[in-house]
């Protein structure tokens, strides 16, 4: 099996440069105290040696580590140390020379990716299929999007957040013909994607600070980031989730599977859903009264991980007996224990024995009440078990998970390349191909089943690079056309004349707000809390007092934060922006009115429950693809009179910053449109803006106003 | 653009038209025709017009409170009669005295023993699952009766987060928290004095009109109503309802100045103001140590608030109408080590005052030791399906949630119809 086996932090003579400082304490990373802005120069590419990633990072401090390049976003460049630990540098603080590198290395590793011609072409194949259809039915394509409501959507659409001001006018004042692609690129490789994108898996994995008992899954969530900004495809990220081995707290990959450790049907049924579209919820229990699986189908597949156990029951219970009754003697604090004892009783171990057996209830006669069950992979048609990707090995039970990995991660698996590529198109254009993604049972039923055929042969020669398959849909004729109304689905498939009028997202909303109070530096606050979870990891699994006195002695140590970082939402807790300060690398978020101003995707997951993020939607992690756009009041009260309200129309605001140091009344009102709505305001609009503030109203009122507006809350 | 159109075999209503017309309180449209009223008969149904659904988080001991025990049994408290003809313990001095008034279900039944696991069971009526969440009685009650107020919230979760209350229906369907009783709804005072707050509204509608008129789309128009009920609540005496302070102190004491105490008076004020149904929780009730200490201060708060609420609701004549129902997540072990009970799913008891329930009744009965229902067992599912059907309900009414599968409220329990007037 795949054990990502990350190694605690060297403290030897080559100091650890990362993005930001994490603190004092011998086991942490040292950084750079005071970040000395670097302008980057120009790669020369002649002189530079780029036959391989590895190079060694320096700071003007002179302080050295190396590490091979892994991908590029913005100033953020990824690495990973031959201890195989993924690191986030942030440019700006190094040496020039580091820059350049990374820079000429990007570029070289581009090359390799989609040509221009061929995203060209996809792009137009699909533009072709949707408009074959709409023809047939008498229908047209939207009209061609406007400059200002390409920005604004493609800035959410790919970094999560709106356009500020200068980036809005430095895209509408250019006037290359080429410039739509070329924004693409750019805004695919930076640091507001990886969060994006992270958002989006985190609804659909569930990703919750803790997985119960204590146990803090902080190292998944790292983890997960580091594959999106290096660049991981799809097939091998998926791959390692389920082929991961070892303890919540030493190994991120692990954290999909642990999620449901105590629930393992329950995984395998979100497993599938997740992953291929398989609507098994049903036959968890029952023959599915509507689609074709049966309870059998569902045990033969969930045996499949019947030899893997996620959940050291034992141990856990061995744990509590070291503070509870007679245990109280050890002197150990329980929580502190119950800390610790969670992330190694999470653990993923192949037992080597499958023990998944049909339930005692069960009620067709196509197998005994518990009678063991035997691993057989589902298909959705008569000749699907014969293709290669079927020919798995299921007789040894210590490499079940790897066989069903390579059948699912499998290119030409039925199903696992259609649904990622229909869940990426429902991201970018507010609704699936085939929906419910969750059903992808039946293709034909699909608003367009060649499109969805293509898309899949698209994501295959992507090789499920998320960021290439995306950057043909953005370069598509029907991305770039105007949003449609919110379609009467009873009346008919809705065949994508143009993307969706849709409410921002949560995420979307937190983080535009942001960007209008504290500007676009919020993209290079990176929230990292796992590395220190690996202190916590017991020598030998053991759970002896004497263990956990070491485990706590070197935490403390490290000037680890025992108690967490507060949040987490189980009951209703705030944030403490304090504690959760020194986790930040790269540039350390605000605080303003009491809220910590750092973008969604780093802060406590899910939000705690009175967060704004959650008001707005954020789901609550508990069920698979829950973040929702409704309305309500609390959130209209949120916006009115809330902090958020009190945050933006402030004189501190960036918006209104950027709006006052403008001329005259004229200009002043139009930054302020173009920071929260990507365009200039209308004459009437202007007239009735300036005359409110020769009406006794401030800037300050008019940016509550346009806040508050339903055309910044949606996306066009 | 919510695609999981809620598909319910004879309504079938898009998500938006939902959305907006039933969050939150637009316009009060029952979705089951006809609010079934008229239709149903049998005792009880349709008597609640609201709910209060207290949950004693941690499970309270049964033997300790509602189901005294002799013999190996017993507690640390003494059985002490009342004026109904059946027994409580001393732990519940003020309970005693509005006995007359509730009826006690001592046949609880149910297997999960596990904290988190049986407080969903007990919030929803159904096992906790990995692939689905289900609602609470307050989510079903906005499916079925339509939301209860023009201004107020319909559901509203006192001293507990929301909690994913609506389950598979909308978003919008999710409990209204209220964490700190004292404190009321957030944000719900201007900002700014009231001449800049009218200019800066006034500005909105001029900035925000050609928007809402060149996208006339029913996600935009929902919000657009999200706003004016906003800025008419703001306005509306209703929100006085969150406002406890706006009661005399005297009132206040009677139900105890505590977290709990504060949300049953709360809980009061809301429904009388026109929320259907209020949740409030307290916590504190896992037992396995000091459960005299336990009983007298967790206990007392309790007692105290609980009759308080229920003598308050009776004087007020809205008893007869409004469902206070207790739960918790299980009972405790018949054997008292001296010191504290285990969890003890198998029979523990709950309560129902007013709403139409009897008046001084005990339904259903554990064995000696308090160990095992014995008469009329009543489900988890079954007391949702109670709560139900007293709150007008169509208990064998079938949902389809988005992913396909159908429920109903009370998963398929029967109503305890023995305990309606």
């Amino acid at each position: 099996m795949n054990r990502i086996v990350f190694s605690l932090i060297a403290t030897a003579a080559v100091a650890t440069l990362s993005a930001a400082p994490l603190g004092k304490g011998k086991n942490r990373r040292q950084a750079l105290e005071t970040p000395t802005p670097v302008k980057p120069v120009a790669p020369k590419a002649p002189t530079m040696d780029l036959s391989s990633p590895w190079h060694v990072w320096s700071d003007p401090q002179g302080r050295k580590i190396e590490a091979a390049f892994c991908a590029l976003g913005g100033s953020i460049c990824t690495v990973q140390t031959r201890a195989g630990q993924t690191l986030r540098l942030n440019l700006d603080t190094l040496v020039p020379a580091d820059g350049a590198f990374a820079r000429a290395f990007a570029a070289k590793l581009n090359e390799s990716r989609f040509q221009d011609a061929y995203v060209k072409q996809a792009a137009y194949q699909i533009d072709h299929l949707i408009g074959t259809t709409l023809v047939s039915k008498g229908l047209k394509f939207n009209v061609p999007v406007s400059d200002e409501q390409f920005v604004r959507r493609l800035y959410l659409d790919t970094v999560g957040r709106v356009p500020t001001a200068e980036e809005a006018s430095s895209f509408l004042g250019n006037a290359a013909p080429d410039k739509r692609a070329k924004l693409i690129d750019s805004l695919l490789h930076s640091p507001g994607y990886t969060m994006h994108m992270y958002n989006w898996l985190a609804d659909t994995f569930r990703v919750q600070d803790e997985f119960g008992k204590g146990a803090r899954a902080y190292l998944f969530q790292d983890w997960l980031k580091d594959q999106l900004a290096a660049d991981r495809p799809w097939d091998a990220l998926v791959k390692d989730m389920l082929t991961a081995d070892g303890k919540l707290c030493e190994n991120g990959a692990a954290g999909f599977l642990l999620r449901d450790a105590q629930m393992p049907l329950d995984g395998v049924s979100n497993m599938l859903t997740t992953f291929l579209g398989a609507n098994v919820a049903c036959a968890q229990c029952h023959d599915h009264p509507l689609a074709h699986w049966t309870q059998r189908d569902f045990y033969e597949m969930a045996a499949f991980f019947g030899a893997t156990d996620g959940y050291d029951q034992g141990a856990y219970g061995k744990a509590r007996k070291l503070t509870n009754g007679k245990g109280a003697a050890t002197g150990l604090d329980k929580r502190q224990v119950q800390q610790i004892a969670g992330v190694n009783v999470f653990r993923l171990l192949d037992t080597g024995k499958q023990e998944l057996d049909f339930p005692k209830d069960y009620k067709y006669d196509d197998a005994k009440p518990g009678s063991p069950v035997t691993p057989r992979l589902i298909s959705w048609a008569s000749g699907d078990a014969k293709m290669p990707s079927y020919q798995v090995n299921s007789s040894n039970p210590q490499t079940l998970r790897d066989e069903f990995a390579k059948w699912m991660t499998n290119p030409e698996n039925p199903r696992f390349a259609t649904n990622i590529a229909n869940r990426t198109w429902k991201k970018v254009f507010g609704l699936a191909v085939q929906e419910p993604v969750s059903d992808l049972d039946d293709l034909t039923k699909a608003s367009n089943p060649q499109l969805l055929g293509h898309l899949t042969t698209i994501m295959k020669a992507a090789k499920f690079d998320l960021r290439q398959f995306q950057r043909v849909l953005f370069n598509s004729q029907t991305y770039q056309r105007a949003a449609s109304l919110t379609p009467d689905l009873e009346k008919g498939p809705y065949l994508f004349p143009g993307p969706l009028l849709r409410r921002m997202t949560a995420e979307q909303t937190w983080d535009s707000v942001l960007v209008l109070a504290s500007g676009r530096e919020v993209d290079n606050a990176l929230l990292r809390r796992g590395d220190e979870m690996q202190l916590f990891s017991l020598p030998g699994n053991e759970m002896t007092a004497a263990n956990f006195k070491v485990v706590i002695e070197r935490a403390k140590e490290a000037g680890m934060q025992m108690g967490g970082y507060g949040g987490g939402g189980k009951k209703g807790k705030g944030v403490n922006p304090q504690k959760l300060m020194a986790a930040y690398e790269g540039v350390k978020p605000q605080q303003r009115n009491g809220l910590l101003l750092a973008r969604a995707s780093e802060l406590p997951q899910p939000a705690p429950e009175s967060h704004f993020l959650r008001l707005f939607g954020q789901s609550d992690r508990l069920v698979a693809d829950s973040n929702t756009t409704d309305g309500s009041v609390p959130q209209a009260l949120m916006m009115m009179n809330g902090p958020i309200g009190q945050l933006i129309s402030d004189s501190n605001s960036s918006a209104v910053v950027a709006a006052n140091s403008a001329k005259g009344r004229d200009e002043q009102v139009d930054s302020l449109y173009l920071s929260f709505l990507a365009r200039k305001p209308s004459i009437t609009e202007r007239a009735a803006a300036t005359k409110s503030l020769e009406g006794g109203l401030a800037l300050t009122d008019v940016a509550w106003t346009l806040l508050n507006s339903r055309e910044f809350l949606f996306v066009q | 653009m919510n695609t999981n159109i809620l598909r319910d075999p004879q309504d079938r209503r898009t998500f938006v038209e939902r959305c907006a017309r039933a969050a939150f309180g637009l316009t009060i449209l029952p979705f089951f025709a006809g609010a079934a009223a008229a239709e149903q008969r049998g005792a009880g149904f349709g008597k609640a017009k609201r709910i209060i659904m207290i949950h004693l988080d941690g499970g309270l001991s049964h033997i300790d409170s509602f189901d005294p025990k002799e013999g190996a049994s017993k507690g640390p408290g003494s059985a002490v009669s009342t004026k109904a003809g059946f027994q409580l313990t001393s732990f519940l001095p003020e309970t005693v005295k509005v006995a007359d008034k509730i009826t006690v279900i001592r046949s609880m039944a149910a297997k999960v023993g596990v904290h988190e696991n049986a407080r969903y069971l007990m919030r929803t009526g159904f096992e906790k699952r990995g692939t689905i969440v289900h609602p609470t009685i307050g989510a079903w009650g906005q499916h079925y009766l339509g939301a209860s107020s023009k201004t107020l919230p319909s559901s509203v979760a006192v001293n507990h987060s929301s909690a994913h209350g609506n389950g598979f229906f909308p978003a919008t369907y999710s409990p209204l928290p209220i964490l700190d009783p004292d404190a009321g709804l957030a944000n719900s005072k201007a900002t700014v004095p009231d001449e800049k707050a009218a200019k800066r509204t006034q500005l909105l509608a001029q900035l925000d009109a050609s928007f809402s008129k060149s996208v006339p789309d029913e996600n935009v128009r929902a919000y657009n109503d999200f706003y004016d009920t906003t800025m008419q609540l703001m306005k509306s005496s209703d929100l006085a309802a969150f406002d406890i302070n706006a009661e005399k102190a005297e009132v206040r004491d009677r139900y105890g100045r505590n977290k709990f105490g504060q949300g049953c008076l709360l809980a009061r004020r809301l429904v009388e103001g026109g929320v259907r149904f209020v949740e409030v929780h307290s916590g504190g009730w896992d037992m396995h140590k000091e459960l005299e200490d336990g009983m007298e201060d967790r206990g007392g708060e309790f007692d105290r608030a609980f009759a308080a609420l229920v003598a308050d609701l009776d004087a007020r004549g809205l008893l007869d109408s409004t469902l206070v129902a207790v739960t918790t997540e299980f009972g405790r072990k018949p054997t008292f080590d001296g010191n504290g009970r285990g969890h003890h799913p198998l029979a523990f008891s709950t309560v129902l005052a007013g709403g139409g329930a009897k008046r001084g009744f005990v339904y259903g009965s554990s064995d000696e030791k308090g160990y095992k229902a014995k008469d009329n067992p009543v489900t988890p599912g079954d007391f949702h399906a109670t709560i139900a059907w007293a709150a007008g309900m169509p208990i064998e009414k079938e949902v389809i949630a988005p992913s396909g599968r159908p429920f109903t409220v009370g998963n398929k329990g029967r109503a305890a119809l023995g305990v309606f007037a």
